[in-house]
């Protein structure tokens, strides 16, 4: 059995051009806490089961310092895939998963335990086609992760209205897990120091073809010119203003089925005006 | 002692100080290891100022190509304020925007990351987020640190302490006779977003030159200064303020700053920037007269640790006499391993390559300005009487004839209670500090 955890190297702290809203590399590429907490949860399930910790990042040369910090603190082996892609180009979701779970099909992974989502507005989406990929049980977004016997694993998840569920999940599985669930061990000097020189293993995945990063450009709401409200007193203009103890739909609790309540947005949405009525549709 | 050490040398600080040890240490072919607090050299840093770089010369041939600068300084001001007057002499030099230059405004994460990549691609081992807790010690004689990392002590034949203003190393090796809050200030910042175009029309300058602003008669009844000064999309403006003082007084730092940004003469430079970051920093102001002891057995202290920051009014530099005395440092470290003696003895010309630089010699010619430019006439009377006499002389009052101008001086400073006795007295002062 082998326990990975899968990172994603990423800008830190991106500076964006306030005028065009371009992104550029601040240059404090790292790991994300929800990451680092899944080198964590890892090292400890490693731990538990007396078995080997893999990191594998889909990374660029430039990330091989950052990888080695995860041999000081006992990762095993660092698998870099190198996925040869320009400045800029990113790959879908669902691609780095499938370059990510061959590597981790040839590592034989067990358990894969990954970040919820990646610090640079990642959508959480890739532990979810990793176990696909891998035809593995997931368990996503644990705020709780134990252990119920070898290659068992109790998670707990964060639920609406504060409430939490359970899910027992057995190896074959993906796990995500927020950056709350556990803080990465302190390396001591002298790991840190040995790490320095820790091979890396590289894994060339040529012929990708992503796209382009998203370009982005400035927007702002546009203006709306607000009528001063009325009423003699302070109080009462600030009522007006702020729309307090006016009279308004009160929100409304519904349990329909997956159809009918995607049905029942579209007709709220519909009737506040984003979009336009079936009637409309039909006679374009 | 024992003979197994884990590097020729360590340096605590990855600032410009301990980047420079770390560099000549490695360029001599001395193994070195480089610790860092912070996740990255320039992490913990608060800076507003400008890095003259003439020292980076000796260190970094055409440094001016791959540093990370944001502007290079051509207009350099002096302002003289009262609560709502202002005197400004403003001195521009096209000459500094062009190479070999004089100064530049920078990012230190950016600076100090770039010339700590120096030391590292020398062959320094640099060790991030790690804090040097402690002295390693064998009878007395210092062998290494301790670190907050498990199983961290570290050992070296020598040890360069670069960690900074307050350094707790120097303190602990005894370095620091005793610590007097008189000889610190507090440095706040304000670092302010603005489009780049709108620093240019604001500040008369375009490309990639900008300004520095030193201000005095900006704090309140707290000694102190300000400045502001233009990085490529924003400002840093900021207030130095007498510890003692300002902890007596009832004042927080963050106000004197707002009253600041909006003098007449600040407000128009700051209107509609966005307050990226706000930030606040202990400075060894008193320069010379704070200096620990230099050398101990095993040990070195550079940069701010060692109080080696010039703030004599109308110089306000840093960068360079850490960089200047972290080079020293490590070169007499290379030196004293190389003859196999890193005793008080073996480091001792440490010191004595430090006094015949700019480090030692402008720290000592100029030790008395500190105190002169906190004094009450600077930061009080100084202000008052230049913005008096100019607005004496500058308003027109026909029908009444113009005064003379030695009328107009005496008048203002009878004002302001200063006597011709104090004024010549104080002038002399000044003249033999800075003369």
């Amino acid at each position: 059995m082998l326990v990975a955890a899968c990172v994603k190297y990423v800008d830190l702290r991106p500076q964006v051009d306030r005028l065009t809203g371009h992104v550029t590399d601040g240059g404090t590429s790292g790991w994300s806490a929800a990451d680092l907490a899944a080198v964590e949860t890892a090292l400890r399930l490693g731990e538990t089961w007396s078995a080997p910790v893999a990191v594998v990042s889909a990374a660029p040369e430039s990330a091989d310092a950052a990888l080695r910090e995860f041999r000081a603190v006992g990762v095993d082996r660092v698998v870099r895939v190198e996925l040869g892609l320009e400045a800029g180009v990113e790959l879908e979701s669902s691609d780095v998963a499938n370059v990510l779970s061959d590597t981790l099909r040839s590592l034989d992974a067990s358990v894969v335990c990954c970040g919820d989502y990646s610090a640079d507005r990642g959508s959480g989406s890739v532990p979810a086609y990793l176990a696909h990929g891998l035809g593995a049980a997931q368990a996503l977004g644990a705020v709780e992760v134990h252990t119920e016997g070898p290659g068992s694993l109790r998670l707990v998840r964060r639920l609406d209205g504060g409430r939490r569920e359970q899910l027992v999940v057995d190896a074959p599985c993906v796990i995500s897990v927020e950056g709350s669930v556990a803080e990465l061990r302190r390396a001591s000097l002298g790991a840190t120091l040995a790490a320095r020189d820790a091979p890396i293993d590289v894994v060339p995945v040529p012929g990708l073809h992503g796209h382009a990063s998203p370009v982005t450009r400035p927007w702002s709401p546009p203006a709306r010119v607000q009528p001063a409200p009325a009423g003699d007193a302070a109080l009462q203009r600030v009522v007006e203003l702020t729309g307090a103890l006016v009279e308004r739909t009160p929100p409304r609790t519904v349990e329909l089925s997956a159809d009918d309540a995607a049905e029942l947005i579209l007709d709220q949405l519909r009737a506040w005006g984003y979009l336009e009525s079936s009637a409309q549709e039909s006679s374009e | 002692m024992s003979s197994v050490t884990d590097f020729d040398a360590i340096v605590v600080g990855a600032g410009p100080a301990g980047a420079a040890a770390a560099l000549e240490l490695a360029r001599a072919g001395r193994s070195v290891c480089l610790l860092e607090r912070g996740p990255f050299p320039g992490s913990k840093n608060m800076y507003g100022g400008v890095v003259y770089g003439r020292i980076l010369d000796t260190l970094i041939p055409a440094w001016w190509e791959e540093a990370p600068v944001q502007r290079w300084v051509t207009r350099r001001s002096t302002m003289i304020m009262t609560g709502d007057q202002a005197v400004t002499v403003d001195f521009r030099n096209e000459a500094w925007g062009a190479a070999p230059y004089n100064g530049a405004t920078a990012y230190r994460p950016d600076f100090d990351a770039w010339l700590a990549a120096k030391a590292t691609d020398a062959g320094a081992v640099l060790v991030c987020s790690t804090t040097a807790t402690g002295l390693l010690r064998e009878g007395g004689r210092v062998v290494g640190v301790r670190t907050d990392r498990p199983d961290g002590d570290l050992r070296a034949s020598v040890v360069i302490a670069c960690d900074g203003v307050n350094s707790f190393l120097a303190k602990e090796a005894g370095m620091y006779p005793h610590t007097d809050p008189s000889n610190f200030t507090v440095g706040v910042k304000e670092t302010i977003g603005l489009p780049r175009e709108v620093i240019d029309e604001r500040f008369g300058v375009r490309g990639d030159h900008g300004v520095d602003i030193e201000i005095i008669g900006c704090t309140g009844d707290v000694p102190g200064g300000g400045f502001v000064y233009t990085n490529g999309e924003s400002l840093a403006v900021g207030l130095v303020l007498s510890l003692p003082q300002l902890a007596a007084g009832d004042t927080r730092p963050e106000e004197l700053l707002r009253r600041m940004k909006t003098h007449p003469a600040i407000a128009p430079l700051v209107e509609g920037g966005e307050v990226l970051e706000y930030s606040a920093h202990v400075i060894p102001e008193a320069g010379y007269e704070m200096m620990p002891e230099l050398v101990g057995d095993g040990i070195l202290v550079a940069g701010d640790a060692a109080a080696m920051c010039l703030a004599a009014g109308i110089w306000l530099e840093g960068v360079n006499f850490a960089i200047g005395s972290g080079a020293e440092a490590g070169r007499a470290a290379a030196r004293a391993i190389g003859r196999g003696d890193t005793s008080s003895a073996g480091l001792a010309d440490y010191r004595r390559r430090l006094e015949s630089t700019f480090v030692l010699a402008d720290h000592h010619r100029l030790r008395a300005a500190p105190h002169l430019v906190m004094s009450p006439l600077a930061q009080q009377q100084l202000p008052k009487l230049a913005c008096g006499v100019l607005e004496d002389l500058f308003t027109v009052t026909n029908p009444e004839p113009k005064p003379g101008l030695r009328r107009i001086v005496r008048r203002r400073m009878k004002r302001e209670g200063v006597s011709t006795r104090e004024a010549l007295k104080q002038g002399l002062r000044a003249l033999r500090t800075f003369g």
